[in-house]
């Protein structure tokens, strides 16, 4: 791909991080009484209404998640070539195709996880 | 170019990129958007294998017994539940917010918002990409990034709260 379309591409994923992680960030850091822990509340495993389970059980938070892993794999991945890319002065081919491996691993691997949670019934 | 002298010449350019030196505000909002940028995206890596731990690993491929999934998960956050994991969460927090806030700076700029109108430049005159308002907005990312900090340690280890 093009520099070019790249860095627009960049800026794209950068606006949906800026929107899924909002919502990831909100269920994580702001939905908890505030007299207890993060680790209190909103880290149990399953219970309501403020856990783990229960975000990803709900489908809509569940894609949200899915949207938050593609925009954050792409812009990672892209980031990280850049700074290679400006370090060295050239893009490097070898380094491009390590970069989309392990950015291909981490959606599969996520999304996994993702749908494992999604499913995991009592 | 031998080995030796590449390691040479990339370890230059990693300097130079880093140290901003007397260059200014917006040559070390660069190198602060690079650094953070690295470290959260080894920071998001780690994520997904930690929140894949959660449901028991990597050899889990199909809908576990909730029991399983429940030890797993109970296991994992025993390893996580530790001060300096929490310190690194807010550490992170504050590197996202910058990277959040002056990312969107960038983009203004790079579509040309906040920079005045195009004239002719005068010799040795301030670059006019980093102006009032772009200055003003890095601020914020930095003022909001300490907050985040702030936010996140209190939020994981109690530390403004009795």
């Amino acid at each position: 791909m093009r520099e070019r379309n790249l860095m627009l591409l960049h800026y794209i994923t950068g606006l949906g991080i800026l929107l899924f992680g909002a919502i990831h960030v909100w269920t994580l850091f702001f939905t908890y009484p505030l007299q207890e822990t993060i680790w209190e509340t909103t880290l149990r495993f399953d219970s309501l209404p403020y856990a783990v389970l229960p975000v990803y059980r709900n489908i809509l938070f569940a894609a949200s998640l899915f949207g938050l892993l593609l925009c954050t794999t792409i812009h990672a991945m892209n980031g990280i070539r850049a700074v290679i890319a400006e370090l060295i002065g050239a893009r490097i081919r070898w380094v491009e195709a390590v970069l989309v491996a392990v950015g291909v691993f981490l959606v599969v691997y996520g999304t996994r996880t993702i749908l494992i949670a999604n499913n995991l019934l009592v | 170019m031998s080995r030796s002298e590449y390691r040479s010449t990339v370890l230059q350019s990693l300097k130079t990129m880093l140290i901003a030196g007397k260059y200014g505000l917006e040559r070390w909002s660069y190198v602060l958007q690079r650094i953070s940028g690295v470290v959260v995206a080894l920071y998001f890596i780690a994520h997904v294998l930690e929140t894949g731990n959660f449901i028991g690993g990597i050899t889990v491929w199909s809908v576990p017994d909730y029991s399983f999934a429940e030890k797993a998960y109970e296991e994992t956050v025993k390893l996580l539940k530790n001060p300096l994991f929490d310190v690194g969460l807010a550490v992170v927090g504050f590197l996202v917010t910058f990277h959040t806030i002056n990312g969107i700076r960038l983009i203004l700029a790079h579509f040309g918002f906040f920079l005045g109108k195009p004239r002719r430049p005068e010799p040795f005159e301030p670059p006019v990409s980093f102006s009032t308002r772009q200055r003003a907005l890095f601020w914020l990312s930095i003022s909001l990034a300490v907050f985040a900090l702030l936010y996140a340690l209190d939020s994981l280890m109690r530390v403004f709260r009795t």
